[in-house]
């Protein structure tokens, strides 16, 4: 029995669900700092486990494996950060009387039921409630991204929602399609639908039944996971919806999303070798990079600046799973280390939106200057974001573009000039708010919320610095346990 | 207990799924809102039928409780709170739509083409009795995905949602044999949350902009 | 010979017997479902007796196709529905055509009412004259081609053998899923062509928007009895069809006594069944707006497609 598995997943559960019936408002903070360390504590014991027995299960439900581990990992510590940020930012709406305090303890259960949807969903045995789960956070997810109720926000719920749902769908009837041609093998069981007995059995599956399956799953979960031309819900999304969750959403939501895609893929490439996933992977990926890079370019919003950001970023990541070989291990390192900055940026941002309750570029130059920490953060992470050295998506861009340039050139041209783009665009955003001299006042921040969004920054940036100058040992392992699951045999650098 | 002959049970199974494709198209080419929501019903009980049917033809008896749950979820509650919903409107037709009935109906009829084509590879790897309900399972989601897009009312986009979840459950029933009954459950679940939601959505939206036409939320651009 | 007189001959008593009182089934419900008690059954058969003996009154602006529709326009419909199976599969007739006859038979009688509505000059039969027209040619296509989707299962155009394999058939049809298809499309087509709610009211002379009742407002005694009879004959042309060429069980596939009985017995069933399920939609529904009206026949028009498609598909 492998308990911090459990932990995991109960523990948003109950705070969650502690929070709205807690009467207090002390009462929920502390329950959502303690979810913060337990989720944080919990997620490295998977990954020591994971690391030290190559496999954490509870039976029959729960069963993480290295590329489980890899995603606890993400949503563990980026969750427990943006658990603590939750805790100031959300409180200092309620001190500026914006939420109500029954309001305010319902975004909370919401939130972490959140949370607790998508770690179930990386660490669960079997295809349909994997579904289930991603469902279960998307239908959370509608009800925060409109939490705010103006125009603008319902808007984009709205067309999240609806959006999210079709793709969702389109997933579910790939999923249908797995089961459909899985069950000619193991028979009408339960057991058909394990991911473990489905990669036993991948090469004898249907090849065309599989195929079609995954052509589905790559369009359903990629409409979650915000890869072009699926995206346009995403900026409006993470624009619109409380900051806490913009930043949940880019770090942790999409990466989920590209986990299913990751399990189908290695069915897939078991059955027909990996040359159809990863062409509709790597095109699909170049097309999102482009997209963004253009459209960073245009964006007066900071906050959708961000989020045009997580497109590029998904894109490059579905490029390097794309390629495989090395491309997988830049594209898992990609994704902690885009966890990690973009919640970062957010988190930043969230603190510039209370300041000057706008979200205009134009108008916030010089945070530096006004303020500091936000300045600061937004700065790192965005030279973080745009690639440049000496952070972890340093290395993984150019480990994906080594890739690209073994496996075709054309694609390794294509890639370099979108993320020089990329890399100037997001750049010069970054600097216009950075530097200069501050045009507004803005309002003052409650010290005590001030310190909780603080703390989670700093706990953001440390690990990303850390992580960008050297990679941990137990993430090594990981990283090398997952690779051989794609078919490669790259040991960590 | 009497017996069905497995070729006359595949004929009753196609039979039903063709019937629900039937509605499919009523439902493209209604303009009344509540009409759409009892076509919707029809439809749902229409797919409760041919799991129950499914259900006896195979012996599979937990396939039965999914035909309950879809009568009560699909066919009772959700058509209910639809109608409470297009109550507090001021509309109840849709006049203009993002494309018109006949052009609707031809789009529909390739798409069950498509949907023809895209299976026909795997429709011989299926069971005797589910020939056609795959790509007619395929058919109906396609549809419901046109008629989000078709429509501007939120009301009507949610009907074209609930239809795509029939034509899931249809491919999961009758082509498939049902998923195990804790996926079911679950799925129920969750379609019945997304119901209430999309629900609660086109409430604050009918309160926010005075209207459900979702063409007029235009307040995001890049 | 003797045998194949003998079957004509009963078919045309049970056409011109049958058509007027599926006419008061469908009133008859109608009346119940508004909480009233209606007419007879028989009263449609009262009704074309007294226009019979009445005087029939024309117009001195008409010309000969004035008087000589109402006898063309009965005698093709008859004509039509002797190519119908009604209550055996084998028809003596069925050398004489086949579907395709039997189509242009029912276009020929609706082409001379289009002439008729435009001969006496008046503003109401012309208005009824264009708009037959178009209802007319939105529902031909969609008639041919469902029809043709049930031909194809079959592998004969000829109505006979359709029906008599089709009842020979173990299970139900051969494909249920192109077959429910071209018959959703011909009843709607049945629907239109027969001039009922929701395409136009035949309960009414007084709206502006009556299809056929306004090229046929001219009529009076024996000529309105005929057009009235005809109409009747139609309704059940089209009842038969669909009832025989989608459920052919029961009919009569040998030319027994016994098997005859069953056939006739199952036959005035099937069609009374759909003649009150009319009545229960033409309650149910308000008439569409002539504009609508290509919509609603696009469905047919769709559904009738489909139906082939699928058959080719199928059959790879």
């Amino acid at each position: 029995m492998a308990w911090p598995l459990l932990v995991l997943i109960a523990m948003p559960d109950l705070a969650g669900l502690g929070s709205l019936w807690s009467r207090d408002r002390r009462l929920a903070e502390a329950l959502q700092c303690g979810q913060a360390g337990i989720l944080v504590s919990a997620a490295l014991l998977v990954v020591e486990r994971v690391a030290t027995e190559g496999q954490a299960s509870v039976d029959p439900f729960l069963r993480a494996d290295a590329m489980s581990a890899w995603m606890d990992l993400i949503l563990g510590a980026v969750g427990g950060t943006g658990t603590l940020y939750a805790v100031g930012y959300m409180g200092e709406e309620l001190d500026r009387g914006r939420v109500s305090l029954r309001r305010y303890r319902q975004f909370f259960c919401l939130f972490d039921l959140y949370l607790a949807a998508m770690l179930a969903a990386v660490n669960v045995e079997n295809v349909a409630i994997m579904w289930i789960a991603v469902e279960g956070s998307t239908l959370s997810a509608a009800l925060l991204i409109g939490f705010e109720r103006t125009k603008a926000a319902l808007e984009a719920g709205w067309k999240y929602v609806i959006l999210s749902s079709v793709g969702i769908a389109l997933a579910l009837f790939g999923t249908i399609l797995v089961y459909y041609s899985s069950e000619h093998v193991l028979g009408v069981t339960s057991e058909a639908l394990r991911w473990s007995e489905l990669y036993r059995v991948a090469e004898s599956l249907d090849p065309a039944a599989i195929k079609a399956a995954f052509v589905f799953v790559l369009i359903g979960y990629g409409t979650k996971a915000g890869v072009a031309p699926m995206h346009t819900w995403l900026p409006d999304a993470h624009a619109e919806a409380p900051t806490p969750v913009s930043a949940m959403l880019s770090a942790n939501m999409l990466a989920v999303a590209v986990y299913a895609i990751l399990r189908f893929k290695a069915v897939v490439d078991r059955t027909v070798g990996s040359s159809f996933s990863g062409t509709l992977m790597v095109g699909l990926g170049l097309l999102s990079v482009a997209i963004a890079a253009v459209l960073l370019l245009v964006q007066r919003d900071y906050k959708r600046l961000f989020a045009y950001s997580s497109i590029e970023h998904i894109g490059i990541a579905l490029i390097g799973f794309g390629l495989g070989g090395a491309g997988v291990f830049a594209a898992l390192w990609h994704l902690l280390n885009h966890a990690l900055a973009k919640s970062a940026a957010f988190y930043a941002s969230g603190l510039v939106l209370l300041r000057h309750e706008h979200k205009m570029l134009e108008r916030v130059p010089g945070l530096l200057r006004q303020m500091p920490l936000a300045g600061g953060a937004i700065l790192v992470a965005g030279v973080a974001l745009s690639g440049m050295p000496p952070f972890g998506l340093f290395i993984s861009e150019v480990l994906i573009a080594i890739g690209a340039y073994a496996a075709t050139p054309g694609v390794a041209y294509g890639l370099l000039s979108l993320l020089t783009l990329a890399f100037a665009t997001l750049l010069y955003q970054v600097l216009r708010m950075a530097l200069g001299e501050p045009l507004e006042a803005g309002m003052a921040l409650g010290s005590r919320n001030q310190t909780f969004m603080s703390a989670a920054i700093w706990l953001n940036l440390a690990a990303l610095c850390t992580i960008g100058l050297q990679i941990p040992a137990r993430c090594g392992t990981l990283l090398g346990a997952i690779a051989p699951f794609f078919g490669g045999t790259m040991e960590a650098p | 207990m009497f017996q069905i002959s497995p070729q006359l049970g595949s004929q009753l199974v196609d039979l039903c799924a063709a019937l629900l494709l039937l509605t499919c198209f009523a439902i493209v080419a209604q303009r009344r809102l509540s009409a759409c929501v009892d076509l919707f019903a029809l439809q749902s009980v229409f797919l409760a039928a041919t799991a129950a049917l499914v259900a006896f033809l195979t012996g599979i008896h937990h396939i039965y409780v999914a035909a309950a749950l879809t009568v009560v979820i699909k066919a009772v509650v959700l058509p209910r709170i639809l109608k409470k919903v297009i109550e507090r409107l001021n509309v109840s037709r849709e006049l203009q739509m993002n494309i018109n009935v006949p052009a609707g109906l031809l789009v529909c009829g390739t798409l069950v083409i498509l949907a023809f084509y895209i299976t026909q590879p795997i429709i011989p790897l299926g069971f005797l009795l589910t020939r056609d309900s795959l790509a007619i399972a395929l058919a109906i989601i396609l549809i419901g995905f046109f008629t989000m897009i078709a429509r501007k009312k939120a009301v009507t986009q949610v009907v074209g949602f609930l239809v795509m979840e029939n034509g899931l459950f249809l491919g999961a029933t009758a082509a498939a044999y049902g998923m195990p009954l804790i996926v079911e459950l679950g799925v129920f679940f969750d379609v019945l949350v997304a119901g209430l939601i999309i629900g609660i959505y086109t409430h604050r939206i009918q309160d926010a902009f005075d209207s459900v036409d979702t063409s007029k939320l235009t307040v995001l651009k890049e | 010979m003797l045998q194949s007189l003998a079957l004509v001959v009963a078919q045309v008593i049970l056409f011109l017997v049958v058509s007027p009182f599926i006419v008061g089934v469908i009133r008859k419900v109608k009346a119940r479902l508004q909480c009233r008690r209606g007419a007879s059954l028989f009263q449609p058969y009262a009704d074309l007796a007294k226009l019979f003996r009445k005087q029939p009154v024309v117009s001195t602006t008409t010309s000969w196709i004035f008087t000589a529709t109402p006898y063309i326009l009965f005698a093709s419909t008859l004509a039509a529905g002797l190519l119908v199976p009604a209550f055996a599969s084998q028809m003596p007739l069925n050398f004489a055509g086949n579907i395709i006859a039997l189509v242009y038979l029912l276009a020929l009688g609706t082409f001379f009412l289009i002439l008729v509505g435009l001969d006496a000059g008046s503003a109401f039969g012309g208005m009824g004259s264009s708009r037959e027209a178009i209802v007319a040619s939105l529902t031909e296509p969609a008639m041919i081609m469902s029809i043709f989707a049930i031909a194809l299962t079959a592998g004969s155009t000829n109505l006979s053998t359709i029906v008599h394999k089709t009842a020979l058939l173990e299970g139900i049809v051969t494909d249920p899923s192109p077959h429910l298809m071209a018959l959703a499309a011909l009843f709607i087509v049945a629907l239109a062509e027969t001039g009922r709610v929701p395409v136009d009211n035949p309960a009414t002379h007084l709206e502006l928007t009556m299809i056929h009742e306004a090229m046929v407002l001219e009529y009076s005694g024996r000529y309105l009895a005929l057009v009235e009879w005809a109409a009747g004959m139609k309704l059940l042309v089209f009842l038969t069809l669909i009832a025989n060429v989608f459920a052919p069980w029961g009919i009569a596939t040998s030319l027994t006594p016994a098997a005859i009985g069953i056939g006739l017995a199952v036959y005035l069933v099937k069609v009374s069944g759909l003649a009150v399920l009319i009545g229960v939609i033409e309650s149910m529904f308000a008439k569409l707006r002539l504009f609508r009206v290509s919509e609603f026949l696009g469905v047919a028009f769709i559904l009738a497609l489909l139906a082939l498609v699928f058959f080719y598909i199928l059959r790879g």
